[in-house]
């Protein structure tokens, strides 16, 4: 009972891990730009499926048969998608920077279509299974067995969002990502290019997203259509977080992911699905400015 | 319908329905069933328009009515065998239900939550249509929705169903341009810019934002609905996000603004996988690809493009109502304000405390103190824009404190604004007459608007978009707006910041007459050159609290207010 309760529970804290990578990457672009990034979800999903090719061709180039290359594409999915995703902010956010906010929503909307529909005509609809991260196998502690996997995934999503919370709060690059974020004309007037920032603080978001697609392919496998969920869970993530929190919208995530994985076990999944909506519901019923305080002023 | 025929823009939109209507009447039956595609979509598109352009609320809820209207049209057709007009009634009404359901407590959020909580109404319906397989039929849906009949007659060839679809879309198109109606547009514009300005001019903005996302799914309903006859089956697929994702493709490249634009982007869009057949049901790379070069390139869609052809702007045909110099602008007189120990503090800071302060008719009463005294916090706790802590608020023997905004303003409470506000669609006559009274005819707010921008002399630039103003003009037209209220109680905060001593002069002239005609007048501002002449009265305000108040010359010589505001040492 107790070792069913712990593995339950490793189960949702790597899931909730890899939804706190997501929710990271779309908050820090909520701080930058003001606006969501609708095509979240589908970079999740795109990262997945850069994940799948890198590991075939590995797997296709070596004459040995392996398993568990996750660990070692991870760098490079985290490198590809950070340069894809200043190609993103270039065409979804440079030229509509002087717009309000709405503007950008939609252009990540059509954005994420191109994405999605994009690998679907590449790929089709058909699951894809991404990489292990490591070769399988089950760690035991005492009369508990592990999954191997699901810890590594747990450790390299949390080192990826100590990585960015070192970054965001004690480098020189951080403060000035910060400072663009809250006042970008201020922080020009100081030396800082509003510009760059912009343009890292998406290919980091977009990094973490691939990141997070690759953690999600193997155990869950990864589908052209996936992304809208993803994006909608990070959404939840940060109205429950408090708006513009990083802390927050990572705790949310991984409550986020330990709620799905427990309901779902216990009951269905559908119900889990269901009660998450109607919990953003009635929290904004009842809180229409977020549960928590909200970080930044919102500007719309 | 004269008055309608008269504008350009009605005339253009009659023509995006009729010559594409009668270019399909001539096609084939498989080009038919597209056109009629195109109506149903055109008529789910207008009805975004309503939320998505006039209130730049960015709803994704209308593929959700969408789908509500589909699945309650064709499950009442197909369980109960109820004729398609019985239906498509019930699924409006039903739809219609949900979505005021749903507005309650949506319609009050910002937008990002506001575009949260439709796309999670939207996910919970679609979770049901699949789950709830004994009345929706599942995951495969309902097959068997009859074809639509007519007074006992069966739809079935494809021009009469094509018929069909584009007179409801006539009658969806001419239900919005009466509500839009001048000067509702104006009035729409102005809530959707300047939504601060709109609550203080007397504009009702939570009943447009209820009536317009009601219509919205109205309109949602009855396309679901016609698409289900159509084809004669109903699916979750209805309720997917491509469906809400295609309408808002729509809206936004035929141009959000206005209800052309959503038929032109309708047509455009059911037609754009004809044209790009190579990508087989991958479309929407085509749909994605379309909504992004717009959105770049014309904001405004392709409506947007024609928008000076297709807008006339009012201000034109009014030269004859010049000159008769009658006095058609009344202030009413009579009326005081009394404010009455009104506390408000934010967090842990006061800005506020126990205010008290009486204004009489014909009085104008001057307010000083330095930043952050509480004067601005005073000017939106009288008029409601926020919300005062304790205290009570009279106007003559009326408590006012509990009464929304624009009710102050119907009462006779009117202001300024500091920060000059910019309104990107609305030329100066336009943005005056969005402000004018909702009681009178078109043709009375019409002359009002007029007279006023003539008192005002601003008549010169009426037909000068609100962004192009100077900053000295744009406090001249925010003046006008608060006037063309007929108030009777006047709020000015700083109204003289920025403007040279002619303006002064002129400004304070205008004031003057205003307090003769009986108008009360609160006026807040830090140049003492222009207060001092001009007030009967002078209070000051340090920290939230009055230190001293009177005579001009009165406060002027008083320690105190030397102390706080005029910044002197004790003496």
């Amino acid at each position: 009972m107790l070792e069913t309760g712990i593995q339950l529970f490793i189960n949702g804290i790597s899931l909730g891990c890899a939804y706190a990578l997501i929710t990271l990457g779309f908050v820090l672009v909520i701080n930058a730009i003001g606006a969501v990034n609708f095509a979240q979800g589908d970079l999740v999903m795109a990262g997945g499926f850069l994940s799948v090719v890198f590991a075939e061709f590995i797997i296709a180039n070596n004459p040995h048969p392996i398993t568990g290359v996750g660990l070692f594409i991870l760098p490079l999915v985290l490198i590809g998608m950070a340069c894809f995703g200043l190609l993103f902010s270039m065409v979804t956010y440079t030229p509509l920077k002087s717009c309000p906010p709405a503007t950008v929503f939609i252009s990540t909307i059509a954005a994420g279509l191109i994405i999605q529909h994009g690998i679907n005509a590449g790929f089709g609809p058909e699951p894809q299974i991404g990489p292990a991260l490591i070769s399988s196998g089950t760690l035991a502690i005492g009369t508990l067995t592990l999954s191997k996997q699901q810890i590594a995934i747990i450790v390299s999503a949390s080192f990826l969002i100590l990585c960015v919370g070192f970054l965001m709060n004690k480098t020189q690059l951080g403060r000035q990502l910060r400072a663009a974020a809250q006042d970008p004309e201020v922080a020009e007037t100081i030396g800082v290019n509003g510009a760059q920032c912009v343009a890292l603080t998406f290919s980091i978001a977009i990094a973490l997203a691939g990141a997070a697609g690759l953690l999600l392919s193997n155990q869950f496998f990864i589908t052209t259509s996936d992304g809208g969920l993803f994006m909608l869970k990070a959404y939840i993530a940060v109205t429950l977080g408090g708006w513009g929190r990083l802390d927050g919208a990572v705790i949310a995530a991984i409550a986020i992911g330990l709620f799905e994985v427990i309901v779902a076990t216990l009951v269905s999944y559908i119900l889990a699905e269901a009660l998450l909506f109607v919990a953003l519901l009635l929290i904004l019923l009842f809180r229409p400015s977020g549960l928590f305080a909200e970080a930044i002023q919102r500007r719309t | 319908m004269m008055a309608l025929l008269s504008q350009r823009s009605f005339v253009f939109t009659l023509a995006t329905i009729l010559i594409p209507l009668c270019f399909a009447l001539n096609a084939d039956t498989y080009s038919q069933r597209i056109m009629t595609l195109s109506g149903i979509y055109a008529i789910a598109a207008v009805g975004y328009h309503l939320v998505f352009g006039r209130l730049g609320a960015l709803s994704l809820a209308q593929g959700c009515f969408f789908g509500l209207g589909a699945y309650s049209a064709s499950l009442m057709g197909v369980h109960f065998g109820l004729s398609f007009f019985v239906c498509l009634l019930f699924a409006i009404g039903f739809t219609a239900l949900i979505a005021a359901l749903i507005a309650i407590p949506v319609l009050r959020l910002g937008s990002h939550y506001f575009a949260l909580a439709t796309l999670g109404i939207a996910q919970l319906t679609l979770l049901v249509a699949i789950n709830w397989t004994k009345v929706t039929g599942g995951a495969n849906g309902t097959y068997g929705v009859p074809q639509p009949d007519l007074f006992g007659k069966t739809l079935s060839s494809s021009t009469e169903i094509l018929l069909l679809v584009w007179f409801i879309l006539a009658l969806a198109v001419g239900l919005t341009f009466w509500i839009t109606r001048k000067p509702f547009n104006y009035q729409l514009t102005l809530l959707r810019d300047l939504p601060e300005i709109a609550a203080s001019s007397g504009i009702d903005i939570g009943r447009w934002r209820l009536k317009l996302f009601l219509l919205s799914a109205v309109f949602g309903a009855t396309a679901g609905a016609l698409q289900a006859y159509t084809i004669g089956v109903v699916s979750p697929a209805t309720l997917e996000f491509q469906i809400m994702v295609s309408i808002l493709a729509m809206t936004v490249i035929g141009g959000k603004n206005h209800p052309t634009g959503a038929i032109i982007g309708a047509i455009l869009l059911t037609h754009l996988p004809e044209w790009f057949r190579f990508l087989e049901t991958n479309y929407l790379i085509a749909y994605g690809a379309a909504l992004l070069i717009t959105i770049i390139i014309i904001p405004n869609g392709i409506v947007g493009i024609f928008n000076n052809f297709i807008i006339n702007r009012v201000h034109h045909n009014l030269k004859s109502l010049l000159e008769d110099g009658k006095k058609i602008i009344s202030y009413p007189t009579g009326l005081s304000l009394k404010i009455k120990n009104v506390s408000k503090r934010y967090g842990g800071i006061t800005a506020l405390k126990n205010f008290s302060m009486t204004l009489d008719s014909g009085q104008i009463v001057g307010l000083v103190g330095s930043n952050g005294s509480g004067k601005s916090t005073l000017i939106n706790i009288i008029t409601g824009l926020q919300r005062h802590d304790t205290g009570t608020i009279k106007l003559d023997d009326q408590f006012i404190e509990d009464a929304a905004s624009y009710k102050r303003s119907e009462k006779g409470i009117a202001r300024t604004f500091q920060t000059s506000l910019h309104s990107y669609d609305l030329n100066v006559f336009e943005a005056v007459l969005a402000c004018s009274r909702n009681n009178l005819g078109i043709e009375e707010r019409e002359q009002k608007t007029h007279r006023i921008l003539q008192e005002s002399a601003l008549i010169s630039r009426a037909g000068v978009m609100t962004n192009q103003l100077s900053a000295a003009e744009a406090r001249k037209l925010n003046l006008c707006m608060a006037l063309v209220t007929e108030p009777k109680i006047l709020l000015l905060d700083e109204p003289a910041a920025g403007l040279s001593s002619a303006e002064q002069n002129f400004l304070s002239n205008q004031v003057r007459l205003l307090a003769q005609s009986g108008l009360s007048i609160l006026i807040v501002d830090h140049s003492m050159d222009f207060l001092l002449p001009l007030a009967d009265r002078l209070i000051c305000l340090n920290e939230g609290s009055i230190v001293a108040q009177g005579l001009p010359e009165e406060v002027l010589t008083n320690s105190k207010a030397l102390e706080s505001y005029f910044g002197m040492p004790k003496s």
